[in-house]
């Protein structure tokens, strides 16, 4: 073992580096751009450097830890450490970041700050993931909340306050209820408060208190995931911010919900969860359904895609509640691909509305003739969203499937129900996306408009699109990318509801 | 020999090149990839004839030596759950190979010429490539999961295909239509497969026939519930091969280009769907209930489907009904439990039909330059006839595919058709009387395609006049009725999903774009027929023939509908009855013919194959009778009088018969129907649940 503390300069580099932003000359936006760039590949390298020669894949326990005693007064440690579960989201933010900062290539309005608040947020997303200590995940994924909402605020539509407070008024809501949970649990039983996640995953609490705390936790991380019906901030936001912004949020700030459903209410919980597996597997199913259907409805070229996650989510939400090793390790690749879909989704309907200056699909259309390669990756990954063979997303939506059908603690006839009403989800996902590409692509239109010249995408947005392509592909062909990351860790959390 | 075995998990792989390599070089270097267009023809086509060499020497193997070989590969690997690779070969699976890359070769060296102009010529052979790989996937695949990833591929790359022209807000509604419709297919199929991993706990074939018998014999499972996950099953199979209640995307699906129409939707992706029940036959047969609803969806589509394809206008549409009719009466066959039957129909069927969609396409590919570019046209049969002076060879290799379809004798379906009719005799006489009476619409419809096509004189140029004489001339009569209610149709059936006013003005505004197009490029043509009106214009404008890249897989397809009859036919060998097809198939099952020895087999042979040519001559009679050209029912006069004569029950013999026109003009209204419930329902629903959204949970927050 060494001990140099990769994780820490991990989590810290961006933010430190991001504030020397301000300190750049005045020499116009691209300094700042390059600069930022530099900073996000050099990061990516760093994490991918460190967890491939200093993480050993058949170690369920956590490796790369760091303890140091912050702040004596209370007991605060800085206690950064990853497992299997962690390290696929936080090599999902680097990237996801690094390709949201050169999406973000276009905007020129207050570019330092903008700038500044993408390196913030990429430490604030590292942060809740690599965090060992209950507080200091608590900590985290407050400090990530300044950057999107001034992100959310600052650069978008027309409707951005609106939606920023809105965000801010419910995650703010939810996080009232993560913290009651982390002092609640935290300070339960010995008089030393106890916030280590090892030491609380072996204690037990009375059935009540657990279920209590449960709750807490359960109504934080719906906000955050999102799981119906606290999810109408979601909509709002992607349909106002900005397409960097976006996909920072599709792509990894709504796994964090579903990452701390499974890092604390599974791990640290698991009466409760067993008690309340079952109504997350029916809120997951309707919320499949509900989600798709509401999607259909929608005018708004980015709400829609923004339901369309939130249908995905609910197969996150039930393979959580399956309680099997297959059904977790499904929600897992289903938080990674997601993470790629969906950011990539956004991404391309940004790029298109840059070009058509249109947010409703219905005045849309015919846009394939000039935008030949936007059609293409659109197309592409709108067949990836609706879980195509070949693609992440149908292993992940498949291995979910068997999840939920080699549960033991579920009865033939809910099963089958479950079972039934989950693939219906499957006839409506190519409804709404693929009208949503008709709409947008198909037919023809003539453009009167006097500024109606299009660029098709340049290389830069070509590379961000098929880089985000790629994994999608590689995880749909070869799955095991990604599930030999997480199974052992998976096995580990598993045990404690059998063997307790 | 045993390389040949091991090395065939390529068989997939080998033009799976072929699209990556169009479609990065599309997205990198569009334009220098875009210049080479001819050049990407030839891998195209040289990797498909390697698996083709490859996969006749399989079938070689397969008849020596009949043998299953299998191999799998680990796909996942976890403590729980594994998925697993593999491939799996089989006569079944070695028949669909040389169906899939015969077919798959000519359809690509037609398409060379039939798409050149085009834009998209590049995307196309990408697609068709695509295509190949994962048809060739779904055969060799060995195990559920792997079917089902492949039988998405396919419907993926259908989709692509059936919208490949998007600029038509047809064809996108199209594509769409038919990827749900698939879906819904598929969904019935993952919950099948699902359904039967959780009773036997196996996804490869052989494990999965083997427990499941087991289970069955010693009387171990639900059996309501395994009669559920097989029809489940069997409704991936119904949305694919467009039986019955799932029928509705095949004929929209003709608005992709003729080529695809010809190898997808005619000859190997609606296969698939006979071939995945085929494949499943150890599984269905030792339920009951499922082979009857097999066999009674098979009957309901061999019916429907040849009511429908009565009074279509449009040729394509009407080849589609065809062969969804035909496809209904493989399924029948399986239903039966006469495999053989059904896999002999299967190929006498693909090749005849390809030969009649590369025929039709040839025939627009003709027509287009005279009447414009636009579907509603150049595939308008009213436009058409007369065209056997133009497109001889055309004329000859479309009249050999409607010979074979109809079932007459030396041609390939019929050797087939009688087989499956024979047996259904053997199986339930109300089923044997249906099927054998389609046999004869099918003749009928048959037959009036071909004669509104190539008979008579090019009624582009009378169009006029027509409208006139209609009251004397009985089918002109029909499409005059017929043309007036064109309009109403558009309009009144609503396309599955939302097409809204701005792109249907777009519609119109596109088919004005073509036509122009047309006209510049014939311009000279075009004139001619406004200034000289009628019988002038002959001399000028009229169709040519295609060029030989397109006639040559045109008549090597008649070879194959001439000579594939003679698979089935037995030849006696030092006293064994011998016959390629039933080498290859012995080892499966065969329900009907336990015990038949030589002699009655023949005696049987000779009244059923009378029966069934007799209909179809019958058939063919009526449609001479009412589809004769114009000109050369002045000499019929005096038949049509007495016709005339008969008075009151003419007129009741006219109602009977507009009936059955309307009903088959209108789809069955069951397209109608479907549009009306399903996607009204599902749109209801989608506001429904935004206005709870919005006004509720929202509401709350606000």
């Amino acid at each position: 073992m060494n001990y140099f503390p990769w994780l820490t300069i991990i989590v810290v580099l961006p933010v430190f580096a991001g504030s020397l932003i301000f300190f750049l000359p005045h020499r116009g936006n691209k300094l700042i751009k390059w600069y930022t760039i530099c900073i996000c590949l050099l990061e990516l390298l760093i994490t991918t450097y460190a967890f491939s020669y200093h993480f050993r894949l058949d170690d369920p326990l956590i490796q790369l830890a760091e303890d140091y005693k912050w702040i004596n007064f209370f007991d605060f440690y800085w206690r950064v450490g990853i497992d299997g579960l962690s390290i696929g989201p936080i090599l999902l933010t680097g990237f996801i970041t690094t390709l949201a900062t050169l999406a973000a290539w276009p905007v020129t309005r207050d570019s330092r700050l903008f700038y500044f608040l993408m390196l913030a947020m990429y430490s604030g997303q590292t942060g809740p993931f690599s965090s060992r200590d209950l507080l200091l995940f608590f900590i985290m994924w407050e400090f990530e909340l300044i950057p999107v909402y001034l992100l959310l605020s600052m650069w978008g539509g027309k409707k951005r306050l609106y939606s920023a407070t809105k965000f801010i008024l419910y995650t703010a809501g939810g996080s009232i209820f993560l913290l009651i949970g982390v002092l609640g649990i935290g300070l339960y039983g010995s008089n030393e408060p106890t916030l280590n996640f090892e030491t609380l995953a072996n204690q037990s609490y009375p059935v009540a208190l657990e279920i209590i705390f449960y709750i807490g936790f359960l109504i934080a991380f719906a906000v955050k995931s999102p799981i119906i019906p606290l999810h109408t901030w979601l909509p709002d936001t992607h349909g106002e911010a900005h397409y960097s912004t976006c996909m920072l949020l599709a792509g990894i700030l709504l796994k964090m919900g579903a990452y701390g459903l499974v890092r604390i209410n599974m791990e640290l919980l698991p009466h409760a969860h067993s008690i309340f597996s079952p109504w997350l597997i029916i809120v997951g199913t309707i919320q499949i359904i509900y989600a798709a259907s509401t999607s259909l409805g929608q005018r708004n070229l980015k709400k829609r895609i923004a339901y369309s996650s939130i249908s995905h989510m609910g197969f996150i939400i039930i393979g959580i509640g399956s309680i099997t090793d297959t059904g977790l390790n499904g929600a897992i690749l289903q938080i990674i691909s997601h993470g790629f879909i969906g950011a990539a989704l956004f991404f391309l309907a940004g790029t298109s509305y840059d070009r058509m200056r249109l947010v409703y699909l219905d005045e849309m259309g015919g846009m394939a003739i000039p935008l030949p390669k936007i059609f293409t990756m659109f197309g592409i990954l709108s067949m990836a969203s609706l879980a195509l063979p070949g693609m992440s997303g149908f292993v992940a939506e498949l291995i979910v499937f068997f999840g939920i059908i080699t549960s033991q603690k579920y009865f033939l006839m809910p099963k089958i129900i479950i079972t039934f009403v989950m693939a219906i989800g499957m006839i409506l996902t190519p409804i709404y996306s693929l009208s949503m590409s008709r709409q947008m692509f198909y037919g023809y239109k003539l453009f009167n408009a006097p500024s109606s010249y299009f660029f098709d995408s340049g290389p830069r947005e070509l590379f961000v699109s098929i880089s985000i392509f790629l994994p999608v592909i590689g995880i749909g062909i070869y799955p095991d990318f990604v599930l030999s990351l997480s199974g052992e860790k998976v096995e580990t959390i598993l045990y404690n509801y059998f063997y307790r | 020999m045993e390389h040949i075995y091991q090395y065939s998990w390529i068989i997939p792989f080998v033009p799976l090149p072929v699209p990556i390599l169009i479609g990065m070089g599309l997205l990198f270097f569009p334009t220098a990839t875009k210049n080479l267009r001819r050049m990407w023809t030839f891998p195209n086509i040289l990797l498909l004839s390697i698996v083709m060499i490859f996969s006749v020497d399989l079938a070689i193997q397969q008849i020596n030596r009949s043998s299953i070989y299998q191999y799998v590969w680990s796909w996942t690997i976890n403590n729980d759950f594994s998925f697993e690779f593999g491939y799996f070969i089989d006569s079944l699976t070695s028949i669909m190979l040389i169906l899939i890359t015969t077919v798959g070769i000519l359809v690509l060296i037609y398409s060379d010429n039939y798409m050149s102009h085009d834009q998209g010529y590049l995307r196309f052979f990408a697609y068709m490539s695509l295509f190949n790989t994962s048809m060739l996937g779904l055969v060799t695949s060995s195990n559920l999961i792997q079917i089902y990833i492949f039988w998405e591929l396919v419907g993926m790359c259908s989709y692509l295909l059936i919208g490949f022209w998007f600029t038509r807000p047809v064809a996108a509604n199209a594509c769409q239509k038919a990827f749900v419709t698939n879906r819904i297919g598929d969904f019935g199929l993952l919950l099948g497969i699902i359904g039967f991993y959780w009773i036997t706990g196996s996804f490869e074939f052989q494990d999965l026939f083997e427990i499941f018998n087991n289970l069955i014999y010693n009387n171990e499972v639900n059996f309501l519930f395994v009669t559920l996950c097989a029809s489940l099953l069997f409704a991936g199979a119904v949305a694919k091969s467009a039986q019955f209640p799932f029928h509705v995307w095949l004929p929209d699906a003709m608005e992709g280009p003729t080529p695809i129409s010809a190898l997808i939707h005619a000859a190997t992706m609606v296969a698939a769907g006979i071939f995945l029940v085929a494949r499943l036959l150890p599984l269905f047969i030792v339920i009951p209930y499922i082979m009857n609803l097999i066999s009674l969806l098979g009957i309901i589509t061999v019916l429907l489907g040849a009511t429908l394809a009565l009074a279509q206008k449009d040729i394509k549409r009407g080849l589609a009904y065809s062969t969804m009719s035909q496809l209904g009466y493989m399924m029948l066959a399986l239903g039966m439990g006469s495999y053989r039957a059904a896999l002999f129909h299967l190929i006498t069927h693909a090749y005849s039909k390809a030969l009649l969609f590369l025929g039709s396409g040839s025939i627009i590919h003709s027509m287009e330059a005279i009447v414009g570019y636009s579907p509603d046209k150049s595939q308008n049969m009213v436009f058409m006839g007369g065209l056997r002076k133009y497109v001889p060879i055309t004329k000859i290799a479309f009249l050999v595919g409607t010979l074979s379809l109809c079932g007459i004798p030396p041609l390939a379906c019929f050797w087939s058709k009688d087989e499956i009719l024979s047996d259904s005799w053997l199986y339930s006489p109300i089923f044997a009387i249906i099927a054998w009476s389609t046999a004869g619409l099918t003749a009928f419809y048959m037959f009036r395609i071909y004669l509104l096509t190539f008979e008579g004189h090019l009624n582009i140029h009378f169009q006029n006049y027509s409208g006139k004489k209609n009251s004397s001339f009985y089918s002109i009569k029909l499409w005059g009725k017929e043309e007036q209610k064109t309009i109403n149709r558009n309009f009144r059936l609503v396309p599955l999903l939302t097409m809204n006013n701005n792109e249907r003005a777009s519609l119109f505004c596109k088919k004005s774009y073509r036509i122009r197009i047309g006209g510049n490029v014939k311009r000279g043509a075009l004139i001619t027929i406004t200034n000289f009106g009628t019988k002038k214009a002959f001399s000028f404008s009229y169709p040519h023939e295609s060029d030989n890249t397109m006639l040559f897989p045109m008549l090597v397809l008649v070879l194959f509908t001439l000579f594939v009859g003679a698979l089935s036919i037995p030849f006696n060998q030092e006293g064994i009855r011998l016959d390629i097809l039933s080498k290859l198939l012995t080892p499966s099952i065969n329900l009907l013919h336990q015990n038949s020895n030589d002699f009655e087999d023949w005696y049987q042979f000779l009244t059923n194959a009378t029966f069934s040519v007799s209909i179809a001559c019958f058939g063919i009679f009526t449609a001479f009778l009412l589809y004769k050209p114009f000109y050369s029912s002045l000499q019929n006069l005096n038949l049509l009088n007495s016709f005339e004569k008969r008075g009151p029950k003419r007129i009741l013999l006219d109602k009977i018969i507009y009936l059955i026109y309307d009903w088959s003009y209108n789809r069955g209204y069951i397209d109608t129907f479907y549009s009306i419930s399903l996607t009204k329902g599902i749109r209801g629903l989608a506001e429904l649940t935004h206005f709870f959204d919005r006004r509720v949970i929202d509401g709350i927050t606000n």
